[in-house]
């Protein structure tokens, strides 16, 4: 297996994970820990594809830009759950669940 | 030049729509003036656009392999459609100036009518079939919200939803030919599809050419779809003047007339429009006896009279049907509105509760009147130029059934027409209450219309010359305009349609001597108040759609988990579908 291979698993199982976190959480600071883990697998592959396309600083400075995005959602997704439980007293995403037809 | 003129004619009231918005409805004169203002300035734009008519694309956007380029052709049926929609479209917004006056959410109103005013535009010029059907789909839009604007008012809300599925089943049709052409040919171009028509195999034509009949029923609301058009009278009545009488149910004979050279070797289509046209001509005529409502009175008659341009199309008369088109976008508008003016001084639409109106809306009358005559097909006024000349070409070119069929319709249209005049100006008055005098906005737009309704047919020469020289795959024959007049006024045809008209009149002036007979057709006149049944399949459609969306309700979970994997799914379809080549 190269590393490249190697690389692209482990971007792969971390994907999965933070997808996986998706579909089965049901509280929604879980569900800011599951798409953190999601895009940190996509940061992963894009440094490796950049290695991969011998355009290694490309792929570097992409994953700077997305760190720094990542983090605002972070951020922001974790002031909304504190003010959620703060407004509504849960972090149930059954409970908050408003767009129901 | 004229790409500039098409883009204007487009984005202005685009444009007007979101200065209106933001204009806010605290500052209701704002939104008045600027309306007034971008309405008018469109209407200019496609003015000075009429004179740079061609057959080829003025503007071309390049938007990738998928949707092709999105053209826009300034051919003779585009710009004269898009002038009609934007001429009539200003006047209704000036006459909403005292109509509107004091209404609530006049952004709303003001942004759906001018929304609506560009995508008609944009609907008359497309060059492309996908742009085609996005701009139809729009006009739809704004049609359902702008019926449903009183919203809380349930009638309302319940003709604009079955507005809204009705069209847009009848837009399936136009989809599924978009699609259709798009898979044979490659290319989504109206003109290529029009030059090689015949290299589709034959099924599939045909599954286009009734597809199109369909969408232009639907949208144009002749029968058996046509039952959505008296219930959008609930929307304010320059609406009802706009859209549902002057501009978007012209779309569906604009459509027919469109694609006229490529379907009509397709058997049976002709014959299958000739009869959608008679007998929506013909029952619509009827309905429109019996009803009691005036705005309903003018929704049945415009399905009437748009029987007529359909059946033109259908026995070949492009330029007959188109014609006609422009009469009746300008009398309809012009009946319409003073409709409105009449509503709005006395408060109710009911002709029971009017009677002897003329001496409190004297000018009003007077518009009306000459509305109501050009209606009924009399001369000099332009719906007398154009009904005739649509007989003639049935005369001529269609089967003599259908022929006396819209006579005997013209009769009828005759006989609802004075019925109308006469149960709201004239007689004693029965309502009670005080009757207030129109507006300067509404004379002024009224009036505006009343001289067009005089005067269009003169337009008939340079009319007919602009649709031979800018059409290719249509094979037209449109005379000269002394021409045209000579043959209309030496045609016998012409004689015995003024008869029949005159006949229909006459029915009417001794209408109380008619008692035996009118007491013999009550049974006709029952079925015509029931709508002749056919209010029972458009209610079919219409609880079918809800009945689905009801049941497919239980998808919307609101649920993160749920739609994550939603989004999941469709990514691996997309992914599926790529690496299959498609």
């Amino acid at each position: 297996m190269s590393t490249l291979e190697i690389t692209l698993v482990s971007a792969f199982a971390l994907v999965g994970a933070g997808l996986y976190g998706l579909l089965i959480t049901r509280n929604l600071i879980k569900v800011v820990i599951a798409l953190q883990i999601m895009v940190k697998g996509a940061l992963v592959a894009l440094v490796a594809a950049g290695q991969a396309s011998d355009q290694l600083a490309l792929g570097q400075s992409l994953a700077m830009t997305v760190i720094v995005a990542d983090t605002v959602v972070a951020v922001i997704g974790l002031a909304f759950a504190v003010q959620v439980k703060r407004v509504r007293g849960t972090l149930d995403l059954r409970a908050l669940a408003e767009l129901r037809g | 030049m004229a790409d500039w003129l098409i883009g204007l004619t487009i984005g202005l009231p685009w444009i007007g729509a979101l200065a209106v918005w933001l204009a806010g409805d605290r500052r209701a004169g704002l939104q008045h003036r600027l309306a007034v203002v971008f309405s008018v300035a469109a209407g200019a734009a496609a003015l000075l656009l009429l004179p740079s008519y061609g057959d080829a694309p003025a503007l071309s956007i390049e938007v990738g392999s998928v949707f092709g380029t999105l053209t826009f052709v300034p051919d003779g049926l585009g710009v004269f459609l898009a002038a009609v929609a934007t001429v009539v479209g200003s006047l209704a917004v000036i006459f909403s100036v005292d109509y509107m006056r004091g209404e609530a959410s006049l952004g709303r109103y003001y942004a759906l009518v001018l929304l609506f005013i560009g995508a008609m535009v944009g609907l008359a010029l497309s060059g492309s079939l996908f742009l085609l059907f996005v701009f139809w789909e729009i006009t739809a839009l704004c049609s359902y919200a702008l019926i449903a604007f009183y919203n809380d008012d349930p009638k309302a809300v319940a003709g604009g939803l079955r507005a809204l599925i009705i069209t847009q089943f009848g837009g399936l049709g136009l989809l599924a030919g978009a699609l259709i052409a798009y898979a044979y040919l490659g290319d989504t171009q109206i003109s290529t599809f029009l030059a090689r028509a015949d290299t589709l195999p034959g099924s599939m034509l045909a599954v286009m050419a009734f597809g199109a009949l369909a969408a232009a029923a639907a949208k144009s609301a002749q029968v058996p779809f046509h039952t959505w058009l008296p219930g959008a009278m609930e929307a304010p009545t320059p609406v009802s003047a706009l859209i549902h009488a002057a501009t978007m149910v012209n779309a569906g004979v604009y459509l027919l007339a469109r694609f006229y050279p490529a379907f009509e070797g397709v058997t049976g289509w002709t014959t299958a429009v000739v009869i959608v046209g008679l007998l929506s001509a013909f029952l619509a005529a009827l309905m429109a006896l019996v009803a009691t409502d005036l705005k309903r009175v003018l929704a049945y008659s415009t399905i009437s009279q748009l029987g007529y341009m359909v059946y033109a199309v259908g026995v070949g008369g492009v330029f007959a049907s188109q014609f006609h088109l422009l009469s009746h976008a300008v009398f309809k508008a012009l009946l319409f509105l003073a409709a409105g003016a009449v509503i709005h001084s006395v408060g109710t639409r009911d002709m029971r509760q009017m009677g002897g109106l003329r001496r409190e809306l004297p000018f009003v009358r007077t518009v009306f009147v000459i509305g109501a005559l050009a209606l009924a097909g009399l001369p000099i006024l332009n719906g007398f130029w154009s009904k005739e000349l649509v007989l003639e070409d049935g005369l001529h070119h269609g089967p003599v059934w259908a022929y006396a069929g819209m006579l005997l319709a013209a009769g009828i249209t005759a006989l609802y027409t004075f019925r109308m005049v006469w149960l709201v100006f004239y007689g004693e008055r029965r309502g009670t209450g005080h009757v207030h005098a129109a507006g300067s906005a509404m004379k002024l737009a009224t009036g505006i219309l009343a001289a067009g309704t005089l005067t269009s047919w003169l337009l008939a020469g340079g009319f007919g010359k602009m649709l031979t020289e800018s059409l290719p795959f249509h094979d037209l024959h449109a005379p000269g305009a002394l021409d045209l007049y000579e043959t209309i006024l030496t045609a016998p045809a012409t004689y015995l349609a003024l008869a029949v008209i005159a006949l229909g009149l006459a029915a009417w002036w001794w209408r109380d001597r008619l008692a035996g007979a009118r007491h013999a057709l009550a049974p006709l006149a029952r079925a015509a108040e029931a709508d002749f049944g056919f209010e029972a399949l458009n209610r079919r459609i219409v609880t079918t759609t809800a009945l689905a969306a009801e049941s497919l309700r239980v998808t919307q979970t609101g649920l993160l988990n749920w739609n994550v994997l939603g989004i999941v799914g469709g990514l691996v379809v997309v992914l599926a579908v790529l690496a299959l080549g498609a």
